[in-house]
Parts: structure tokens; C-alpha cells; sequence
């Protein structure tokens, strides 16, 4: 299996395992970073302008921008360090686990044999089912824009494996998501804050 | 080639906003412009269809011949609406900016001829919706708005992920990938295959997230309620018509290939959104979110006649058509009641037919129409969906349908009725109901009486022209 889609899948699996915002937001950034490099690796000489506007969406808005206009509001409200992604229980954990293996189980299904339109399935459907759990097990805002880029980080994922699209269309889709993050922040910052200090711990089932 | 003034006209009048003199004028120039853009769009339904043209990116078929005016108008009693209100609360320059975008974009979204475009209009629409559904004074529309753009983010993502899943399909097929409207038929004229199978399944759950249908229709009650009347309006007879003609434009490429599978998720989606709402609307009480509850239990009828195709084509899209108007009247009607007894508690409020001749009339016509009625073209729409229903031999679906829309029909009438008729329970003063103030309502009830008694030959044949393409093979 190639060690960038091990990279990527750990980098889906790891933050729902640690209670920090900070971990979270880290976790979208390298996912970004992550996608930039694969997407570098498939297309090296970057000959298009459709290449270029691609890179510029994975490294500077996907990889940069959100995880730091984030960053930047939850600092300015000196938010409690402890966040969680998911239930902090065994139940979730395994759950989040099980998912992955549901993402792998899918790929192999749909894409019987390895290669690189297996490891783009795989990825893509290991960050929208974990994107999903996120979205279905929290109510805080901060929590559910992590699920909901985790989500648009998986579908960005899955089109590193597609053809160009034509190059208007690629940047309006990045104006789209710059304007989806600059809405997320503004929510950030007006949106009731009880819920991003509450610990979870006690909401969900404890085993 | 006109058509593209649908875009621009909405475009220049917001960058007009933001100047000095076009602000003091802002809700002048929103009714202008959207009277503008509904001539351009009635005149262009008589025209003969064009070709594509700006690169074969924008097109106006049928399908837009039929709907452009319908959300053009729409959008222009809107407006009315919106300079009737500016007597008491002055419409801010960012609001109707954000209309004139929301405009443009729902335009761009109809006029589309390739489905990744149709995509962008209808994520613009969204985020112009999800700033106008807050309102300084209510906190809980940050909310609502929160959760509207949440929602509307996960389903267009996995309309993005199906349109990406379509296009790999292609390409395994050997056929040059294209999300171009005219060319997909062609494209996609092989067996269907897995790509195919889950690019269809994750488009229509998106565009149902966008349309309110079960599983992800909870954003739909708390937004169209905590939304200004005019926002809630445009949600749900602008931005819905244009959500679905996107459905439409799916179900019209990929029917032949892929069937059973569309029939089976349409049919299961609309099932269950006609029954979670039927049992919200015999729970609520406030009759924004009761007018929201039938919403998505149109927007389920809706997904059972998409569905079902053949016979039911007709009657969906005079249905879909007779749809919007209500909510228009309805929605708008809403807002003025809300305005009026400062509350939403249908407990509340009674003797609307004496304390607000107009809007008590409105509410009365509107429910009768909402709930399928004779004469009205909801009524005729419901019925050749039913009797297409049991040609096609869905027996369980006719059964469990019918025995929902009937609970739903008492709940609604339970709590709306006694709103209207009975003795005020607070002495209210309010100025003198003008008709003028009235007029955009007046003109949506005749449409919809037109939609239900005679339809004029050319929409009659833009509408079989439409129903054409959505019949089953």
C-alpha cells in the first residue's frame, strides 16, 4: 500500500483519538499538505494552469489557510486546550476504527486489486464516513466544521484521482471553499461558546 | 444570448448597491431589477429554445423555459414584499446585495448546460442564503443559519463526489468524461456499472439534503423558521425549484441506464419524508414551522412522482409548479401575521379573517391550496400521482401514502383553520391592509388557479415537453 495513503488515513484516524482543537486543526492542515504532495507526485511538472490553481487550493486554502483562520479565532477566545472530535469512550474509538475498515472493506469492492484508484476510494471513503461520525456524534459548531472539512478534504482526495476539470470550473470550487472557511470563522466567532468547553465525556456512552 | 442578462442584470445592480446613491435606493433597485429579469424570462418562454452558446456552458431548454419565469416571478413578489417592509424595518444594503447575488446565482444554476456549473449557482445560492437567514435581533437564526449551511455543505459535497464518481464511470467506459447536459445521453448510453450506480445514489441524497428530504432534512424546519419571511420564501420557492431542476436534469440522463435505482431511492426518501413530517405537523405549534413540516412533506410527494415517472410526470410538474406559488403566498403571508401578533404560537392567534382581511384571505386560499384543494393545480397534481401509483402497481407506497397525506391534511387544517376564522384574542391596531400592498400575492393565487383550470397552450407545451424527459423509457 502506498505510504502516502498510509500517511493520509492515519492523519483521518489519529486527532479523533486526542481531545485538542489544536490536534484537530493540525490534523486538517497535514491532510491538506498531504493531498499537495500526492497530487505533485501524480503530475511533477505542474504544465497546467488547472495543475497550478489544484496545488494552490491543497497547499495555501486546504493545507494553510483554514486550519489557521481557525486557529486564529479559537486563540483570540483562549478556548480550553481539551476538545473532543468524538466521544472520548471505547465505543466511539472503536466505531472510528470499524470505519476505516468499512472504507478498505468498500474500496476493495468497488476497485478489486491495489493501485492508485484503490488507495484514492479507500482514503476518500475513510474521510467521509469519519467526517459523517463526526458530524452525527457532536453538536458543538467547532466539532462539526471539522467534520464537515474532513468531509471536503475526502472529496478532494478522491478528485486528485480524476482528470482536470476545466480551469474556471477549479476556481470557483476554491473561491467556493474560501468563502465556505471565511463563513466557518465568522460562526466561530458569534456563535455561542458553551459547547466548545463542555467535555464531552459525560454527553455520550461511557463503557 | 439574452438569457445571460438573467446573470448579469442581478450582478451589475449589486455592484450598483454598493455605491453611495444606489444604497439609499436599495430595495428600488432589488424590485427593478427582479421585474427585469421576470420579463426577460416570460418573453425568452414564448421564444423558441436556443443552442447553447458561451462555450455550450449556458443553455435555455424547456426545462429553463418553464422555470426561469416561474423563479423569476417569484423573486419579484419577493422583492414587493421586500419594499412594502422597508416602511418599518429600512431592507440594509447587505441584504439586498446578498439578494441580488442569490438571484444571479440561482439564474446561473437554471441556465447551466453542465452539471459542475449547476453545482457552483446552487452552492452560491447557499452562501448568500446562509448570511440573509440571520437577524441582528434573534440569536437563534445564527443558528439556524449554522446549521442551514452545514447541512447544505454535506449534501452539495456529496453531490461533488457523485458528479466525480459519473465521470469515472465515463472514463472506464472508454467515453470521453463530460459533465456537458447535451452530450451525457451519449455518454452514458452503455450498461450501468458500480461508478454509475453510486455517482446516482450520492447525487440524488445530496440534492435531497438541498430539497429538505429525509434523512438530512433537519436544517429545514429551524431555518425556515427563524429566517425573515422574504428569506424563507426564497429558500423554499427559488432556491428548491433550482435544486430540482438539477434532480430533474439526473434523473433525465440517467433513468434509461439506471432505472430501478432511482425509482427505488426516490420513492424510499420520499416515503420517509412525507411520514417524519406528518407526524411534525400534528406536534407543532407555530405555524412558521407547521408551513416548513409541509415543506418537506411536498418535497416528498414530489421525490415519490419523480419517482415513479411515466403518468406522474404531468401531475409532478404541475405539482412542483402550483408548489411554488403556494409557498410564495404562504411564506410571505407568514411574515406579515409574525409581524403583526409578534408571535409564532398558532395558540395565540385567531380572527385573522377580521384583523388582517388580507393576509387572513391569503392564509386561507394558500392552505386550501396546500392541501390539495380543487381547483387548484396541487389538486390535479396529487391525483395523477396517486392513480400513477397504482398503475405502476405500488400498492404499499399508495397505501402508506395516502393514509399519511390524510393525517397530515387534518393536522394541518386543525391548527391552521381556527388561526383564521373566530374572535381576536388581543385588540390589535395595525394601519388599514392596503390591496396594493397585496398585488404579488393576488398575481401568484391567479396563476395557481391558471396552473389548476386552464393552462395556456405554450406552458401546457413546455410542461409536456419537460414531463417528456422525465418519463421512464
Amino acid at each position: 500500500m502506498n505510504p502516502l495513503l498510509i500517511a493520509f488515513v492515519g492523519v483521518l484516524l489519529v486527532p479523533l483519538f486526542v481531545a485538542s482543537w489544536r490536534i484537530s486543526l493540525f490534523g486538517l492542515a497535514v491532510q491538506g499538505l498531504l493531498m499537495a504532495w500526492i497530487s505533485y507526485q501524480l503530475d511533477p511538472t505542474l504544465d497546467s494552469a488547472a495543475a497550478w490553481v489544484r496545488m494552490v487550493d491543497l497547499v495555501v486554502v486546504r493545507g494553510l489557510g483554514t486550519p489557521l483562520a481557525l486557529y486564529a479565532v479559537l486563540r483570540s477566545q483562549r478556548a480550553t486546550a481539551r476538545h473532543d472530535v468524538i466521544s472520548p469512550n471505547l465505543m466511539s474509538w472503536t466505531l472510528a476504527i470499524a470505519l476505516v475498515l468499512v472504507a478498505f472493506r468498500f474500496a476493495d469492492m468497488l476497485v478489486p486489486g491495489q493501485g492508485n484508484e484503490h488507495s484514492f476510494v479507500a482514503g476518500a471513503a475513510t474521510g467521509l464516513l469519519l467526517g459523517l461520525l463526526v458530524l452525527a456524534t457532536q453538536t458543538g459548531p467547532f466539532s462539526q466544521m471539522v467534520g464537515a472539512l474532513r468531509i471536503e478534504n475526502g472529496i478532494a482526495f478522491f478528485e486528485l484521482g480524476t482528470t482536470h476539470r476545466p480551469l474556471a470550473m477549479l476556481i470557483a470550487q476554491a473561491l467556493i471553499m474560501i468563502a465556505t472557511v471565511l463563513l466557518f470563522r465568522w460562526y466561530l466567532r458569534t456563535l455561542p461558546r458553551p459547547t466548545m468547553t463542555k467535555v464531552s465525556a459525560v454527553e455520550g456512552m461511557n463503557l | 444570448m439574452t438569457w445571460l442578462l438573467l446573470v448579469a442584470l442581478p450582478i451589475a445592480s449589486a455592484l450598483a448597491v454598493l455605491t453611495t446613491t444606489g444604497a439609499s435606493r436599495a430595495s428600488t433597485i432589488l424590485l427593478v431589477t427582479a421585474a427585469m429579469t421576470s420579463v426577460i424570462a416570460t418573453v425568452h418562454a414564448a421564444l423558441p429554445t436556443e443552442q447553447p452558446w458561451f462555450g455550450g456552458y449556458l443553455h435555455g431548454d424547456a426545462t429553463v423555459q418553464l422555470f426561469a419565469p416561474v423563479i423569476n416571478v417569484i423573486f419579484t413578489g419577493i422583492a414587493v414584499y421586500v419594499r412594502a417592509r422597508v416602511a418599518t424595518e429600512p431592507a440594509s444594503r447587505r441584504f439586498v446585495f446578498l439578494a441580488l447575488g442569490f438571484l444571479a446565482a440561482a439564474n446561473l444554476a437554471l441556465l447551466s448546460n453542465h452539471l459542475l456549473l449547476m453545482w457552483i449557482g446552487i452552492e452560491c445560492t447557499t452562501l448568500a442564503a446562509a448570511l440573509m437567514i440571520v437577524r441582528a435581533d434573534a440569536p437563534a437564526s445564527r443558528l439556524a443559519s449554522w446549521r442551514y449551511l452545514l447541512f447544505s455543505s454535506v449534501g452539495l459535497g456529496l453531490v461533488l463526489l457523485g458528479l466525480s464518481c459519473l465521470t469515472r464511470s465515463m472514463e472506464l467506459a472508454g467515453q470521453a468524461p463530460t459533465l456537458f447536459l447535451d452530450a451525457m445521453p451519449a455518454a452514458v448510453s452503455g450498461p450501468a456499472d458500480p461508478w454509475r450506480e453510486l455517482g446516482v445514489a450520492l447525487v440524488i441524497l445530496g440534492i435531497g439534503t438541498k430539497l429538505g428530504l429525509a434523512p438530512m432534512y433537519s436544517w429545514l424546519p429551524e431555518a425556515y423558521d427563524e429566517a425573515p419571511a422574504s428569506v424563507t420564501a426564497m429558500l423554499g420557492a427559488v432556491q428548491f425549484n433550482c435544486a430540482l431542476v438539477l434532480l430533474f436534469r439526473i434523473v433525465h440522463i440517467y433513468r434509461p441506464g439506471s432505472g430501478h435505482l432511482i425509482t427505488g431511492e426516490l420513492l424510499a426518501i420520499g416515503l420517509a419524508s412525507v411520514a417524519v413530517s406528518t407526524v411534525s405537523l400534528v406536534a407543532t405549534r407555530n405555524f412558521k414551522r407547521l408551513l416548513a413540516y409541509a415543506a418537506i412533506n411536498h418535497a416528498g410527494v414530489i421525490a415519490i412522482g419523480l419517482g415513479l415517472g411515466n403518468s406522474a410526470s404531468y401531475g409532478l410538474l404541475l405539482y412542483v409548479l402550483s408548489n411554488a406559488f403556494i409557498k410564495a403566498i404562504l411564506f410571505l403571508t407568514a411574515g406579515k401575521i409574525e409581524a403583526h401578533y409578534g408571535t409564532k404560537d398558532t395558540r395565540s392567534i385567531a380572527g385573522l379573517i377580521k384583523d388582517l382581511p388580507y393576509s387572513g384571505l391569503f392564509l386561507m386560499v394558500g392552505t386550501f391550496a396546500l392541501l390539495g384543494f380543487p381547483p387548484f393545480g396541487s389538486f390535479l397534481g396529487e391525483l395523477l400521482i396517486l392513480s400513477a401509483l397504482v398503475t405502476s402497481g405500488q400498492m404499499f407506497v399508495f397505501a402508506t401514502f395516502c393514509t399519511l397525506i390524510t393525517i397530515s391534511f387534518v393536522a394541518t387544517g386543525r391548527t391552521i383553520f381556527p388561526m383564521i376564522w373566530g374572535d381576536a384574542k388581543q385588540a390589535r391596531t395595525w394601519p388599514q391592509q392596503r390591496a396594493t400592498a397585496a398585488l404579488h400575492k393576488l398575481i401568484f393565487l391567479v396563476l395557481l388557479l391558471v396552473l389548476g383550470i386552464y393552462i395556456p397552450p405554450q406552458i401546457n407545451s413546455l410542461m409536456t415537453h419537460v414531463a417528456h424527459s422525465l418519463e421512464a423509457p
